[in-house]
Formats: C-alpha cells, sequence, structure tokens
C-alpha cells in the first residue's frame, strides 16, 4: 500500500486526528521561541552545516581516525553493510557473551534495521526504555516521529496498554503513568546483560559515541549492563568536541524548544579498571545500508540530517496525516528522501510527491538541508526513469509541448477557457470535473471567466489603435 | 573486515577518490583540521557580564533549584535544609571527595560510595559546571562514579564557583588541558530527568532524578 | 522604463481581471508595459513534476522574450520564485546561460515588490471600505521574502487587515499536489479556511492565484459564498 491510499486513511482516522491536533504546534511554537531568543541562529546554522560537510566530504578519512581512537580507548568498532549485517553483529555480540536480556535506548537506526526482531529471535528479550518507545513496543507499533515516536498516541491508549502489561489499576493522570513506567523499567535497567543505544554523532578525534536525552534511560542502558552495544549509520561522524558544541546548539532547540537536553552524554571507550559503573566491553557498530547511495551526488546534503525532526514537526502534511502514512522508519520530508534512496525509489512511490514545497522544512532545518530540492530531485529521477503513472506522465508531456508552442497554446486556453466557463454555469464554479476528481472531491473548481487575458489584451490594443 | 573495506571503497568512489583507503596524506589533513579545534559562533548570552547570574537563570529554566554558600564546611547545612525542606530523608550517598565533610554534625547519614537503585538521594561534585546553558558537567572516574548523579531520586551537586565557565567549549578546553581526553563517560546534567513522550505533556522524573540541586560554594 | 508584464499562465486563462488591474497599476504609476503575445508559462509545473528539460525550455522562452525590458513584473510569486530562484539556483547553475538568467532575476519582480521597493508608491486607485486578511503564499514568502509589501499597499486602499492564525501555513495547493494527493491537499485547505473564517474578514487576499483557487474553491464547497477571495492587484487597482 502506498503514501496516497494510507495518507487518505489516517485522514478519516477521528482518533489520530483528535491526539494530532492535540500535538499541534507545541513543537513549532517551543523551536520559534527558543530560535528567537538565540540571537545568531543563522550564523551557527551555517557553521553547522560546514561542520557536517567536512566530514562528509572525507567521510572515510574521518571514520578511520574515529575507529582509531575509539579502539585505541578499548571499544570494538565493528562495520556493517546492509541491515542485515548490522542486526547479525549485534546478535553475535550477543551470544557470544550469553546475553538474555538487553535494554534499549532510542534509536533510529535500530529500527530502520529492525534489530529487535532479529534479537528475539536470537532468544534475546529485548526492552525499549525510552518513554515512548516503550509504549509502542507495548503496542507492537513502529514509531510515527523520530524525536517523539508515540505522538500519535492518547494518554488513554496509553493507559489501557499499561493496564495489560503491568496488571495494575488503570491511570489517568500522565505524571503517575510515567512513573508506573519507571517503576517497571527500573528492574529491567539493573538486571540487563547488554545496553543498546543509538549515537547522535560520533566524534573523530575522541573515538567517542553520544547521547541526547532528556529521560536519562541512555545514561542507564549506557553505564549498568555489562556490554554496551551502540549502533549507528556513517554519516554520524565529526571531527571534534567543539563541532559537537556547536550542533547540540541546534538539536534539542530544533527538536523541542529546548536550550539544552536534561542529559548529554560522551561515551568514550568501556570502564576502567578500578572503575565502580559502566560496561566491560563497548561495542559500535557502524551501519552504510544505503548511506552511501547518498555521497558524490547533489543528494549528499541529506546526509547532514542530525535528526531533530524540525522538518516533520513544520511539514503541513506530516500535520495532517502522521508519521504512520509514509510507510518506513522516517517520516515527514526527511524520510521522503531517505525511504525512496534506503528502499529504492521504485518502492516508495509518491513519498518525493507528498510535498507542496512549501519550504516551511528547508527554513526550519539547522543543518540547511534544501529539502524541496532533494525531493524534486527524486521527481526528476521518477520523471527519467518513467515511474510515475502513465496519465501523469502524459499529462507533462501534452503540457509541455502545447506551453513551448505559443500559437497552438493560446488556440488551446482559448477553447478550454471557453468550455470551462460554460461548465462553471451560473455560479462560476465547476463541482466535478473528469480527471482532476482529486480537486473537485472536496473543492469546487472556480471556472474560467471565457476568454483568456491576451485575447482581451489584443483587443484592447487593437481598439487603442 | 569486508564490510569495512567495500564502505570505505564505496565512500571513495562515490566521492571520485581512487584506491580503497584513506590515504595517509588525507588522514594527516584530517587531523590537522581536528587539531584546529575551531570553535564556532557563540550566542550573546553565552558571555554574560555576570556569569553566576546566567548559570542561575538557566538552573531556573531547567528545574536545577541552587543555593550558594559561603565555604566547603558548610554544605552539610545546606544540604540538610534542602532535604528537610523537601521531606526528604537525611541520607546520601557520595563522592569520596565530600566524605570528610561533618555530615553528623548536620544530621546526615553519609556513605562514600556510588549509588544503588535504594539510595534516595546521591550527591557528587562537578568538574565544572556551564554558564550558557545551566549545566553541570561530571567526569567519570573511580572516584567519581556517575550513579550517584543518576540512580537516586534526588541528586545534590556542590559546584565550586570558580569552575562556573561561560561555554561547552570553554569545558571541553579545560578537559584537555587538566584530563587530556575525554574520561569513559562525560556527563552533562542539565534539570532533573523529564519526558514529553505522552501527549507533549511535561513530566518531570522519567527515569532519572525528580530533582538536581546544586550548592554553590566559593 | 519599459516593464514587460508576465501575466502568468493561470491568470490567463482563468482571471484575466488580475492581469489589468496590474496593467492598470503599473501604466498608472507612468510605466510604457509590454505585454509579450507569446508567452505561456514559467515551467514550474514542469519543474516540480521533475520534468526538468521542458522547464528549462519554457525558461528560455520567458528570457527571450522579456529580454528588452528594463523590469519584468509578475503578480505572483510562485511563478516570480522559478524565474528568479529555481532558473539561477538550480536549472541552470554552472551552465553558460546562467549569467543570462542572473540578469534576468535582477530585473524580474514580484508584483507587491515592484510597486514598493522601485516604484515606491504612495497612493492607490482602489478604495476597500472593509476588512480583509492575507494569506502568504509560500514561494512568495520564503523564496522572495514578500510579507509586508501587500499588506502595506492594502492599508493605500483603506482596507483593514484582520490577521489569520497562521497566515505563513501553506493551503494545500502546490500545483499538480492539488490533483495528486487531493485529500491532504484538500485537508490542508480545510485548515486554511478554518483560519480565514476565524479572522472574520469580507475577504480573503493573496498574491497566487494558484492559492486562491483552491481557497476559494474549498469556502464555495463548504457554504461559504460571502467571503470574496481577491488578488492584492485587484483590491488596490479598485477593480475588485
Amino acid at each position: 500500500m502506498f503514501f496516497k491510499q494510507r495518507a487518505s486513511e489516517k485522514l478519516g482516522d477521528e482518533l489520530l486526528q483528535g491526539n494530532m491536533r492535540k500535538a499541534k504546534g507545541k513543537f513549532v511554537d517551543g523551536r520559534a521561541k527558543a530560535v528567537a531568543e538565540f540571537g545568531v541562529w543563522e550564523e551557527v546554522r551555517a557553521h553547522a552545516a560546514k561542520v557536517r560537510d567536512r566530514a562528509l566530504a572525507n567521510l572515510d578519512a574521518y571514520l578511520v581516525e574515529f575507529e582509531a581512537n575509539a579502539t585505541r580507548r578499548g571499544a570494538v568498532v565493528h562495520w556493517a553493510e546492509t541491515a542485515e549485517e548490522a542486526c547479525a553483529i549485534v546478535a553475535g555480540i550477543a551470544r557470544d557473551n550469553g546475553v538474555r536480556k538487553a535494554a534499549k535506548s532510542k534509536s533510529m537506526v535500530s529500527e530502520e534495521v529492525n534489530l529487535n526482531e532479529a534479537l528475539e529471535a536470537a532468544g534475546v528479550e529485548v526492552i525499549e526504555t525510552d518513554l515512548g518507545e516503550y509504549i509502542l513496543q507495548l503496542a507492537h507499533e513502529p514509531p510515527s516521529h523520530i524525536v517523539a515516536p508515540a505522538v500519535h498516541k492518547s494518554k488513554e491508549q496509553v493507559a489501557e496498554l499499561f493496564v495489560k502489561a503491568h496488571g495494575k489499576p488503570r491511570l489517568t493522570e500522565i505524571p503517575a503513568m510515567t512513573r508506573e513506567a519507571r517503576e517497571a523499567l527500573r528492574g529491567h535497567f539493573l538486571s540487563a546483560d547488554m545496553g543498546i543505544s543509538g549515537s547522535n554523532f560520533v566524534i573523530a578525534e575522541t573515538g567517542t559515541t553520544l547521547t541526547v536525552t532528556n529521560e536519562g534511560n541512555a545514561d542507564m542502558v549506557t553505564t549498568l549492563p555489562r556490554i554496551h552495544v551502540v549502533i549507528t549509520g556513517i554519516e554520524k561522524v565529526i571531527g571534534t568536541l567543539e563541532d559537537f558544541a556547536t550542533l547540540i546548539r541546534l538539536l534539542p532547540r530544533s527538536a523541542i524548544g529546548q536550550t539544552v537536553t536534561n542529559y548529554l552524554t560522551l561515551t568514550t571507550g568501556p570502564k576502567m579498571p578500578d572503575e565502580a559503573d559502566g560496561p566491560e566491553q563497548m561495542h559500535i557498530v557502524l551501519v552504510d545500508a544505503g548511506r552511501t547511495k547518498l555521497l558524490g551526488g547533489p543528494m549528499q546534503e541529506m546526509l547532514r540530517c542530525i535528526r531533530c525532526g524540525a522538518c516533520m514537526n513544520h511539514c503541513p502534511v506530516y500535520q495532517n496525516v502522521g508519521g504512520h502514512a509514509y510507510g518506513w522508519v522516517y517520516p515527514g520530508p526527511m524520510g521522503s528522501i531517505l525511504t525512496p534512496v534506503y528502499v529504492g525509489l521504485e518502492n516508495a512511490g509518491d513519498l518525493p510527491n507528498a510535498a507542496t514545497f512549501c519550504g516551511e522544512c528547508a527554513v526550519a532545518c539547522p543543518v540547511k538541508i534544501p529539502l524541496p530540492d532533494l525531493m524534486r530531485k527524486l521527481r526528476e529521477q521518477q520523471f527519467d526513469r518513467k515511474l510515475r503513472p502513465w496519465p501523469e506522465r502524459m499529462a507533462i508531456a501534452a503540457w509541455g509541448f502545447a506551453a513551448t508552442r505559443p500559437a497552438l497554446y493560446a488556440f488551446l486556453s482559448r477553447v478550454g477557457a471557453r468550455v470551462a466557463a460554460w461548465m462553471g454555469g451560473s455560479d462560476g464554479l465547476i463541482h466535478r470535473l473528469p480527471g482532476l476528481d482529486g480537486w473537485t472531491k472536496g473543492r469546487d473548481m472556480p471556472a474560467p471567466q471565457g476568454r483568456t487575458f491576451r485575447e482581451l489584451y489584443a483587443l484592447r490594443q487593437g481598439n487603442r489603435r | 573486515m569486508a564490510a569495512r573495506r567495500g564502505i570505505l571503497a564505496r565512500i571513495r568512489k562515490a566521492q571520485g577518490r581512487d584506491g580503497e583507503e584513506p590515504t595517509a596524506a588525507e588522514l594527516a589533513a584530517v587531523r590537522e583540521a581536528i587539531a584546529r579545534h575551531e570553535v564556532g559562533p557563540q550566542p550573546p548570552f553565552a558571555h554574560a557580564p555576570d556569569r553566576l547570574a546566567q548559570f542561575r537563570k538557566e538552573c531556573d529554566r531547567l528545574g536545577t533549584t541552587h543555593a550558594t554558600v559561603s565555604s566547603l564546611a558548610e554544605v552539610p547545612a545546606e544540604v540538610a535544609r534542602y532535604l528537610a525542606a523537601g521531606a526528604l530523608a537525611p541520607a546520601v550517598a557520595g563522592w569520596g571527595e565530600f566524605a570528610g565533610l561533618d555530615w553528623a554534625g548536620a544530621g546526615i547519614g553519609y556513605r562514600n560510595r556510588p549509588a544503588d537503585a535504594n539510595d534516595a538521594t546521591g550527591l557528587t561534585g562537578c568538574f565544572c559546571a556551564i554558564a550558557e546553558t545551566g549545566t553541570l558537567l561530571l567526569l567519570s572516574s573511580p572516584a567519581a562514579p556517575k550513579l550517584n548523579a543518576l540512580l537516586p531520586e534526588t541528586h545534590v551537586c556542590v559546584v565550586r564557583a570558580a569552575r562556573i565557565l561561560d561555554t561547552m567549549e570553554e569545558a571541553f578546553a579545560l578537559m584537555r588541558s587538566e584530563a587530556g581526553e575525554p574520561p569513559r563517560a562525560t556527563f552533562f546534567v542539565s534539570g532533573p530527568s523529564r519526558t514529553a513522550d505522552i501527549e507533549q505533556t511535561i513530566v518531570i522524573g522519567a527515569h532519572g532524578p525528580y530533582r538536581v540541586h546544586a550548592v554553590i560554594v566559593p | 522604463m519599459k516593464v514587460g508584464l508576465f501575466v502568468t499562465c493561470l491568470v490567463d486563462l482563468s482571471r484575466p481581471g488580475i492581469g489589468f488591474a496590474a496593467l492598470k497599476l503599473l501604466e498608472g504609476a507612468g510605466c510604457e508595459v509590454v505585454v509579450p503575445a507569446t508567452q505561456t508559462c514559467c515551467g514550474q509545473p514542469g519543474y516540480n513534476s521533475g520534468g526538468r528539460e521542458v522547464a528549462k525550455a519554457l525558461a528560455r522562452k520567458v528570457l527571450a522574450e522579456f529580454r528588452d525590458c528594463d523590469y519584468v513584473v509578475a503578480p505572483s510569486g510562485s511563478c516570480s520564485g522559478q524565474m528568479k530562484v529555481a532558473t539561477v539556483h538550480d536549472l541552470f547553475k554552472g551552465e553558460p546561460e546562467q549569467a543570462d538568467f542572473e540578469r534576468l532575476a535582477a530585473r524580474w519582480y514580484e508584483l507587491s515588490q515592484f510597486l514598493v521597493e522601485v516604484l515606491k508608491v504612495e497612493r492607490v486607485p482602489g478604495r476597500f471600505a472593509g476588512t480583509v486578511t492575507y494569506h502568504d503564499s509560500c514561494s512568495g514568502l520564503r523564496e522572495l521574502g514578500v510579507k509586508m509589501q501587500p499588506r502595506y499597499l492594502l492599508g493605500m486602499a483603506g482596507a483593514r487587515i484582520a490577521e489569520m492564525e497562521g497566515a505563513e501555513r501553506c493551503c494545500g495547493f502546490g500545483g499538480t499536489f492539488s490533483i495528486k494527493l487531493g485529500d491532504i491537499s484538500t485537508r490542508m485547505c480545510e485548515n486554511k479556511c478554518e483560519s480565514i473564517r476565524a479572522a472574520g474578514a469580507d475577504a480573503v487576499v493573496g498574491g497566487d492565484l494558484g492559492c486562491l483557487l483552491n481557497i476559494e474553491g474549498r469556502l464555495r464547497r463548504t457554504g461559504d459564498t460571502r467571503t470574496k477571495v481577491l488578488h492584492f492587484a485587484q483590491v488596490i487597482a479598485g477593480e475588485g
């Protein structure tokens, strides 16, 4: 099923629409306020784009430098070309170390490669510990947002899930639900053999991985279990701690309007011999799974993405249909670009077209990714590879043929204006237009008035002479 | 290692560079770029004329409470006051750095050890603090376990006023000069843990502490 | 001052009055206005559908048609964005013709920007005794910075402006998007219409006919026959 049908279903889902209405504006208003009081947003944004570009331009060297430093600090660096390889590596680490339970903090790369399924198949119990991800694990649903994964759920739906999972009386207040989840998850942190986290960036200079959270779950996951596995994309590498300082000024502000998240944790290697806490082993899995396809061409800018979610928060399409309509782990404008590239343009049909090119995402993006331009590039590929339905291709071809031939165009537009004016009748509104029912299903088409401007202008000029 | 080779070769091919691995010259160029430690633009408020006021303001914004005492010896009394005001038990699990203070005199049981799941309050120091964001920076070490700042419901942190810096970049520079490299855990704490994952409603106290209290000493 | 009027394909076909309003404003301000008879379209529908070559062909055609004008003015932020931004920054980037399009882009103005920033008009012929709410079209706003200019001109015509919530939010038109993804487009338009109704103005005014047809179509379908839907040129030229 493709985006168009799924989106139409989501538009008719009253419960979802109600939940989306509650969330509406919170992210956008929060970001706007944070940006306004920041003072040098554009300067930092430009620097951030530069910092990301610099690493991407020499991605192999930055990765090798990162690997050398992480290894020096005692971490084991693994490389995965595909999703399957990434899963096999993590499952292998679990098997080799007799891991029975893994506690996870939020990782979109793990969603992307389907890590939970692979670990469960290997006999490992996987516990999601980010509150939103935990809720979705109970609901057996994928996230609908990369920062706020359960944004599509109401508190009543969450209460229902908790009753089933925790076997306690139904709660009505959000703080009490949060407390109940905290208590349910605390034991898992303490008993897990493996902690799995993502890494928002990896720092070449120091061989450091890092997590950015408000809940503190990532800190539990990276500190308590005896094995820590980081799974992240190869594009996340940056040069220095200073580069991180720049990017972290933008990330929480763009994501949720917060000046800083409650926790930022840079993790460099496993615990030292005489330390009281920290994992005995640290593994870092660097995943390609399609990323190199974006390199070296016009799409490379997409790899700057820092996964803040601002593009989807600001997207009027996302705001109305929610994340699940996009069909894969990355929704909104960034997903409309990543999904076709990662899963194949032929498998992601409508996604590059799921935008009006209103430009809000490009304005909001903290690393200046020209998201509409990249979507247009994908449309160009669809056009060149003849992947769009033939009536659409025919219409564009016919329009192009006519528009480049002024005499023909003038004739057709004169006929068209007259016919459409007649169709508009006395109220000047066309209520149904065959072939354009995408428009007329929910809207009238204000009819042309019978004559084209150029006809009337020629008349006026004739009268003047 | 086939995957490593494949990925690096693919990167190079996509970007029009020969060979399967970065060359020595390319790696040297990257190290050189890194060694510059270029600092990006910073917001004006990051260099506030009154740094302590800026730190306090940001603490307030994030829900970190704070108190200022006139000497390290007064920390136990302030902690006792804080715990009593919140009706919290007069016991803390703390770092060895502060074990020599007169906790008994303030009526507080001091457990000089890493916190465990049963401790209600953890006490830590910090490597430095950052005024721009009201952040406490803890560097892990055998003497500075991270768990004391993470597992208990209340985290009290002793901050030396002279160690309050303007920005994260300054904190990194200080870390390089004093510790060389980042330790295993470089832990930035900015307020109590929170979540907004249910209906985007902010709730304080997700997995980490419900309360963070900074005690500023000269 | 010789000013070429790029009418836009939608105005030509559907609302010639907007073209004549623009003409009246420009001539009234003392411009010598030429309207090349061969003009058709700026090429944006093709461009946004992935048809890069046809978009380039049409851009070249527009360039040739307006070659000897001091300025080119269009009553549309969208077409102006196509000719000022897309040609220079994408379609002809790095090609020999880029310089030609840079020169065209420098002479090309969206109508309200031309009236305010180049002609510096201080009075307009139209009078509008009522309140209007202004919809900011995406391309004009975010590509060109059209925001205060039309409001300033509407103020000159005596219109009171009642800002709607989310004036800068897309109305859901998006060219072929409105047909390809009609359900989402309609919902976005309904959101816009809710804001318009809440603003309670006598007219909703904008600077791009695509948005206006979309909004008018939804208002009428939902039973609102009262709220006028107008291009700002019509209001300030007194042709509304």
